[in-house]
């Protein structure tokens, strides 16, 4: 059978917000495009998002750009590029008016004016937040909507593989139709990757979908891309622990705990109060300490109780706000807990869950990679959000830098020629070869072994040890995955997904794996026991990693520059 | 414990006829369909296939039918003898995945969508409807199509519920500019008028918030 070979001047892979906007400005500078996903277009972890975004700041109030920049900066603990930042904020209010003219409509007053919220997210001084009528699905009709109106070709349920890569360019991508089984070769002069995070790397430890599990990292380190502090995983501190079915459904960021909210052990002791203004990373770390100490619940938590909170005009202020704008959370809560745990009377057990990568692609403030031909944003890029990401920003970035990826890559495609497609037989090759594999190993077990390993040895809370345990533990995951055994049908075959996506899960738990080694300090998200305080010697410092003979390798250099 | 339950198979490439399998999974009162389904694929059936996404009832991915009825799979409790099979109406690409793909080219065929609104600088004054608010929490997860005594697919995939849902959606949006009304009557909604049978599973009121608004004159 011929293979379907496709071409367009700029590819983009994944169709959450920051691909579907990449797609839609490229096509809008000219630029014949290919938009291609996992799964069908605006899904992602951007539908499921609460759908709370940052604009730009309100200067009649007060606030200011450079006080939204130094907030992600002092949030981020200083490993933010600045550059990024200052982008993100000098665009934040052309990408509400972007996303609005996709058709989505951010809540506003009686009169029908945009309003941001009264109250922010923790680490932002003034409130830059403006919210979606229903969630992150609100956000995904018009993302449907915009993808369908624009002049571009839509590969839904099409994972890709590999990147091609010839004389050190990137020239295309190689991917499998799901549905069909069907492999397929596409030839672009820009590849704009935009295929989200890695919190499913932690599954069921996660909030995460199941599709994102690290293939934009995997995919970039291949090509040659760097990447920058991947040891900087944000974990929600509030997940659910049980039913299992729950457990990792997210149930709250510290705001949630409310001026009064404390978290009790199993022996009722009070282990943490004032929570409401500490960041995710120092709430999740009090909570995994405890629990090593041997002060979790049955079901491997902590008690949050809320009831305090009842008991004061404050704390009943706030409850009432937090049903107003946490819904989801308590849905999850009563969902796990029920009804008198949704209203506060009972404890929730929690234990963070893996929310959201800071690190990923280095990229410029145009979101170039160091690859010719390659480009990334969303949370595929690194940079941004630094050690530590504000609520709110993540919606912000996806847009502001899937517009400024989309545009560069379609610049930028006038003036590189397009590989032939010999340059994807290989890929092609590997792609058909999975199907009907006779090892032993399934794609699966091993998945889900990687997925354990990082929760217990490079998660919320890390040492040198346990690293060192990850790191041997990938390898053995590696050798097994040379020996795979894959069932032979064609059509939804999951086998074939799983088999596709552990090289990229593997790459990225070792860059994760690495950074985290190198990086001797707990700074922002990444906690280390044995090395509990900042590193305030010397500069701060970004890790970034490259792959070379399919090894993670790391480097530094000064932060903030 | 473990309890028995059947699931359908079918693989259009192998031809023949639809299978109900019978499974033993383990289960407590609160395990759900997803996690069975799941506890197949990993432990004893590889070739098992089915869609899912967020695990608590947000992405739209999931649903199936349970004893006949349209629901999601993660938030569906398991028991002893159910029967699980793909929604109904639509056509199978394999097991219990259904193909999407048409929903995708609605859009676009019925220009599901709002006009460019062009390169502007301030918000626009916008005064948004709780009808459309509430229309907007709908997840696509075509339930409601496979509870439609007159949905076919092979006919026309797009005259059915869900397609009206998105179609009043777009009614409601104040920057809307095409007679959402003309083309839910060319796909035969007034028939609707008489039948009202279809429901959604995430509490939208089809027939109050989509059907009564683009039958009105
Ligand atoms: C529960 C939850 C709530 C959140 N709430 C908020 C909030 O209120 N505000 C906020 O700012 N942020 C929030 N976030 C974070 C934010 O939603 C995400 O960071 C953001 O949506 C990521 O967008 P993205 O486009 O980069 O990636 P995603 O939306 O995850 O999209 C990635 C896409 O890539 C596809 N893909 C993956 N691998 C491949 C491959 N190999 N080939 C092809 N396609 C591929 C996937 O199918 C998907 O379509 C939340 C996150 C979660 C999990
Ligand atoms: S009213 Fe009846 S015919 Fe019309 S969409 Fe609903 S179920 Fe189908
Ligand atoms: S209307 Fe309801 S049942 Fe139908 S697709 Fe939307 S959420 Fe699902």
């Amino acid at each position: 059978m011929a293979t379907d070979v496709r071409k367009a001047d700029v590819l983009v892979i994944g169709a959450g917000g920051a691909g579907v906007m990449a797609a839609v400005e490229a096509a809008r500078a000219g630029a014949g495009v290919i938009l291609l996903s996992k799964e069908p277009v605006g899904y992602g972890d951007t539908r499921i998002a609460l759908g709370a975004m940052s604009t730009s700041p309100d200067t009649a109030a007060g606030d200011s750009e450079d006080a939204f920049v130094e907030d992600m900066i002092r949030g981020g603990e200083y490993l933010n590029d600045p550059r990024l930042v200052r982008a993100l904020v000098a665009d934040a209010m052309d990408a509400t008016l972007t996303l609005e003219g996709f058709g989505h409509v951010f809540l506003r007053n009686r009169e029908g004016v945009l309003t941001r919220m009264e109250v922010p997210p923790g680490g932002h001084r003034a409130s830059r937040v403006i919210s979606s009528p229903w969630l992150g699905v609100s956000m995904c009709h018009a993302l449907r909507s915009a993808a369908a109106r624009a002049d571009i070709e839509v590969l839904e349920e099409t994972v890709c593989s590999e990147l091609l890569v010839e004389d050190g360019e990137v020239v295309g991508a190689a991917a499998l139709r799901t549905m069909t089984g069907e492999p397929i070769a596409l030839l672009a002069k820009s590849t704009v990757v935009a295929a989200g995070g890695a919190g499913s790397l932690y599954y069921p430890h996660t909030d995460c979908m199941p599709a994102v599990v690290g293939d934009s990292f995997g995919l970039g380190l291949r090509a040659g891309a760097e990447l920058v502090d991947m040891e900087q995983v944000q974990f929600l501190p509030f997940g659910i622990t049980h039913p299992p079915a729950l457990l990792g459904i997210p149930c709250g960021e510290p705001v949630v705990a409310g001026p009064f909210g404390r978290l009790l052990n199993n022996r009722g002791e009070v282990v943490l109060e004032n929570i409401m203004p500490m960041t995710r990373a120092q709430v999740a770390r009090v909570i995994v300490e405890e629990i090593r100490k041997g002060g979790g619940t049955e079901h491997g938590g902590l008690l949050l109780d809320l009831a305090p909170n009842l008991k004061s005009r404050e704390g009943e202020f706030f409850v009432a706000m937090l049903k107003k704008f946490a819904g989801p959370f308590l849905e999850g809560a009563r969902k796990a807990y029920g009804r008198e745990a949704a209203e506060f009377r009972v404890p929730w057990d929690v234990l963070p869950t893996a929310h959201y990568n800071m690190g990923g692609i280095r990229t410029d403030e145009w979101c170039r990679s160091r690859v010719p031909g390659l480009y990334a944003c969303g949370q595929a890029q690194g940079g941004v959000m630094g050690g530590n990401r504000l609520g709110s920003t993540s919606l912000t970035e996806i847009f502001v830098f899937g517009k400024r990826a989309g545009r560069t890559a379609a610049e930028e495609a006038r003036e590189r020629g397009r590989a032939d497609q010999g340059a994807a037989c290989e890929a092609l090759d590997r792609l058909r070869s999975l199907r009907g594999s006779r090892g032993s190993r399934r794609p699966v077990e091993l998945k889900r072994r990687l997925q354990g390993l990082m929760w217990e040895k490079a998660g919320p809370l890390r040492d040198g040890q346990g690293l060192e345990k990850a790191l041997d533990g990938i390898g053995a995951i590696r050798e097994g995955a040379k020996n795979l055994r894959i069932t032979d049908l064609s059509r939804c075959n999951q086998e074939i997904l799983d088999a596709i996506e552990l090289p990229h899960m593997l790459a990225t738990a070792e860059a994760i794996v690495v950074s985290a080694q190198e990086r001797r300090e707990s700074r922002g998200a990444h906690v280390r026991s044995d090395f509990p305080g900042r590193d305030e010697e010397g500069p701060v410092q970004n890790i970034l990693v490259e792959m070379r003979d399919g090894r993670c390798i790391c480097r530094r250099r000064e932060a903030g520059k | 414990m473990n309890i028995r339950i059947s699931i359908r198979r079918v693989d259009p490439d192998k031809g023949g006829e639809p299978q109900w399998t019978d499974y033993e999974v383990p289960a407590d009162e609160r395990t759900t369909v997803l996690e069975s389904l799941m506890y197949i694929y990993e432990n004893t059936d590889p070739t098992l296939a089915f869609r899912f996404g967020c695990r608590f009832d947000k992405c739209g991915l999931c649903a199936v039918e349970v004893n006949g009825r349209p629901k999601m799979a993660c938030f569906t409790e398991v028991e002893e003898g159910m029967k699980i099979g793909p929604l109904r109406g639509m056509p199978v690409v394999r097991d219990l995945v259904i193909d999407r793909a048409a929903y995708f080219e609605a859009l676009r065929g019925l220009e599901i969508y709002i006009p460019e609104q062009g390169d502007r600088s301030t918000p626009q004054v916008i005064r948004q409807s709780e009808a459309h608010k509430k229309l907007l929490s709908c997840v696509e997860c075509l339930a409601c199509n496979a509870t439609c005594p007159n949905y076919d697919f092979s006919k026309n995939p797009l005259s059915g519920p869900y397609v009206f849902v998105k179609l009043a959606q777009l009614h409601f949006d104040p920057r809307n500019t095409v007679d959402r009304r003309a083309q839910a009557r060319e796909l035969g909604v007034q028939s609707c008028a008489e039948c009202r049978k279809c429901t959604c599973i995430h509490g939208i009121n089809i027939r109050k918030q989509a059907i009564e608004v683009l039958t009105a004159q």
